[in-house]
């Protein structure tokens, strides 16, 4: 008896939403007047770490407002592994494929081979070569010029600097031209020392070093450590040398553990730049409905970061990443790759 | 005769002559190098790899190895944050229920390689991939800290608790206020600990007999698989102890695969069979090779020098002692029996 009312409440369920969906899709340029049959995939070549599981989710929850069926094909790291996936992508009839992140040798072939097989592709942040393929950007070179902006405002145009850097790595490469442009641009900062390493788990290897060179150049007033590992090992260093009135620390990149690191009483931590990763997804799946649809949203689409300085998150109480969401729109979305048509995910 | 004796005293002292002299040199060329607190900084930044390293000879004294040490050390850091952020519970707790799960993890370990006798590289490669993976699974694969969301929406309310920080931040006053850190006084105990086990206890010499002639000892009437359960115990538990320390020194739950960690304090512990001409394991060594390498390490920062060939510079050494240990000391000991 229970159960056959349970069953007519879904019924009812069901057919509402039915009717609620189909009126909704009638407003969808084709092929979303039918999102459920719409097949896009993710195929990724990062995936492990904060940034990429919030930047996965929101792939996830652009695809799911938009009622499109996603596939993530996740490489870890494996560079030939991502192009097969690609095959992979192709041979499952996708309509739309999103690459992320990757190697330009070894995609550009594959991406290509998907563009000929008559599938919109989108890449966010590997340059594929390809004139179809619009590129997905968190503007790096914005992330490092706003920290720096915001370092010169805070301490002048003459300051001692000590920058955590590893060559070889694309973000950190894009940053780093920022970081050269303010040298250039103020004679009055002094780069004292460059250190950084990638070592597992990078804010402890980062904090060993930064000890050592706080000692060996007690003059460093400034660190530019623009990623949130770096700025993290520094934090701890200032904190363990009895450095943290001395020293501000200017980073990029932002999680809820950061937040809490920058809150600290008296936290060395003053400002960090950021990009939502979970907005670049959302724009990563909005770009590729864009390119279904048969509209163009432009050979590069950039995602703008955002300033958050230690004053913010203190005024508004913030205290993890939905906090920040909300009392900071421009970090929640991003108009970017928006149209009518399309639905934002519920917040 | 003459030579034969130079020969020995290379042997015997090269390596300790080796770390003068770098010390001597980074206090002439770097500035900020010769103090008390930079001294205590090179403690500090090998403390927690020392500890694995001690961990790993008591396994390398059996004839065994266990790769697993740095997932091991990663996994008490996301347990430990976990139990405090996550579950809400006092400093204590943590502790234990990371000390627990590093034991657990020994022992797992031990019987896979002396019962199911599966090979010692092998069961520990298994065990390090399944513990990165696992301790992923109750966050999907995110850090952990406090304020995050849950899967049921709420946030983590709980907080590192300031009892659990002082183990990694708390520094004792030592001729100077505030100098020497926990980390580092764990890392001596630890040492002290292990090297007295290994050379003067009946166990610790009955595991050098395992190592170096399994059949030998058998025939003796040693418990030889016992024995290499418990290195593996002993070894799981040293490296909680260093993801004890590393989430305390980080305050957060991050997620790390730790296999630096782990090539870390392999290294330490080879270059440790060069100390004092022992060509073999021993925890006298495992200690000043990882203060080898980490004055190295330091002096070359603190020099400006980029982190590869601080890289470059870690493995030169790494062979140089191995070069010591196989090459020089079976000459010697050929010599000898001449």
């Amino acid at each position: 008896m229970l159960r056959r009312q349970m069953l007519k409440i879904i019924g009812a369920g069901v057919s509402v939403l039915a009717i609620g969906a189909s009126a909704f899709a009638a407003d969808m340029p084709a092929p979303f007047d039918k999102p459920g049959d719409v097949k896009i995939a993710l195929v990724r070549y990062l995936s492990t770490g904060d940034f990429f599981q919030s930047y996965l989710s929101g792939v996830e929850t652009q695809a799911a407002a938009l009622g499109v069926d996603l596939r993530v094909l996740d490489s870890r790291q494996d560079a030939a592994l991502q192009a097969d996936m690609v095959d992979q992508a192709i041979s499952l009839g996708v309509d739309g494929i999103i690459i992320q992140h990757g190697l330009t040798e070894s995609m550009k072939e594959a991406a290509q081979r998907a563009v000929d097989a008559g599938i919109k592709v989108v890449a966010f942040d590997v340059n594929v070569e390809n004139e179809a393929i619009p590129q997905i950007e968190q503007s790096d070179y914005q992330l490092g010029k706003l920290a720096l902006d915001q370092a010169i405002i805070d301490n002048g145009n003459d300051f001692t600097a000590g920058y955590v850097y590893v060559p070889g790595i694309a973000p950190l490469d894009r940053r780093d031209v920022a970081w050269k442009e303010a040298k250039e641009a103020n004679p009055g900062i002094t780069e004292a020392a460059m250190f950084g390493t990638m070592d597992n788990p990078i804010a402890n290897s980062v904090a060993n070093q930064a000890r050592s060179v706080l000692q060996a150049n007690p003059t460093i007033n400034v660190v530019f450590a623009p990623y949130d590992e770096f700025a993290k090992g520094v934090k701890i260093a200032v904190d363990e040398a009895g450095l943290t009135d001395d020293i501000d620390i200017y980073s990029a990149d932002v999680s809820t553990a950061d937040i809490s690191a920058m809150r600290e009483p008296g936290s060395a931590w003053v400002a960090t730049v950021a990009t939502n990763p979970s907005v670049v997804g959302e724009v990563s799946v909005r770009t590729l409905a864009l390119m279904l649809a048969g509209e163009n949203p432009g050979a590069s689409v950039i995602v703008p970061p955002t300033l958050i300085t230690q004053k913010f998150l203190n005024e508004n109480d913030i205290k993890n990443m939905d906090d920040l969401g909300s009392k900071m729109p421009q970090f929640q979305h991003a108009d970017v790759s928006v149209a009518d048509w399309i639905p934002l995910p519920k917040r | 005769m003459r030579n034969e004796d130079l020969r020995s005293f290379a042997i015997r002292y090269g390596f300790i002559i080796l770390l003068v002299g770098l010390s001597v040199y980074f206090s002439l060329e770097a500035s900020g190098f010769f103090s008390a607190r930079s001294a205590v900084f090179v403690f500090q930044s090998v403390a927690i790899t020392g500890i694995l390293a001690l961990g790993v000879t008591c396994t390398l004294v059996v004839d065994g190895f266990d790769l697993s040490i740095g997932s091991v050390a990663t996994s008490a850091l996301m347990l430990s944050a976990y139990s405090m952020v996550v579950l809400e519970q006092p400093a204590y707790v943590a502790v234990l229920l990371c000390l627990a799960m590093g034991a657990f993890v020994g022992l797992v370990n031990g019987l896979l390689i002396v019962k199911m006798k599966v090979p010692d590289l092998l069961a520990t490669l298994g065990m390090m991939f399944l513990l990165i993976g696992l301790q992923r699974i109750p966050t999907q694969g995110n850090s952990i800290a406090t304020g995050m969301s849950l899967g049921d929406g709420s946030t983590a309310e709980g907080t590192f608790s300031a009892a659990f920080l002082w183990l990694g931040r708390h520094r004792f006053d030592l001729v100077l206020e505030r100098l020497v850190p926990v980390p580092v006084v764990i890392f001596l105990l630890v040492a002290l600990a292990v090297w007295i086990f290994l050379e003067y206890t009946r166990h610790g010499r009955l595991m050098y007999a395992i190592g170096s002639n399994q059949r030998a000892a058998e025939l003796v009437g040693a418990n030889v698989q016992r024995y290499k359960i418990m290195a593996y115990v002993i070894s799981g538990v040293t490296a909680s102890i260093g993801g004890i320390l590393l989430a305390a020194r980080l305050g957060r739950g991050d997620i790390a695969s730790g296999n630096n960690l782990l090539l870390d304090s392999v290294a330490a512990a080879l270059i440790g069979f060069a100390v004092l001409g022992a060509a073999r394991p021993n925890a006298f060594g495992t200690a000043m090779g990882a203060l080898f390498v980490g004055i190295l390490l330091q002096g070359m920062t603190m020099m400006n020098a980029p982190y590869y060939t601080q890289d470059f510079v870690k493995g030169a050494v790494l062979v140089c002692a191995l070069v010591f240990t196989f090459y020089l000391s079976s000459k010697s000991s050929a010599a000898r029996k001449v």
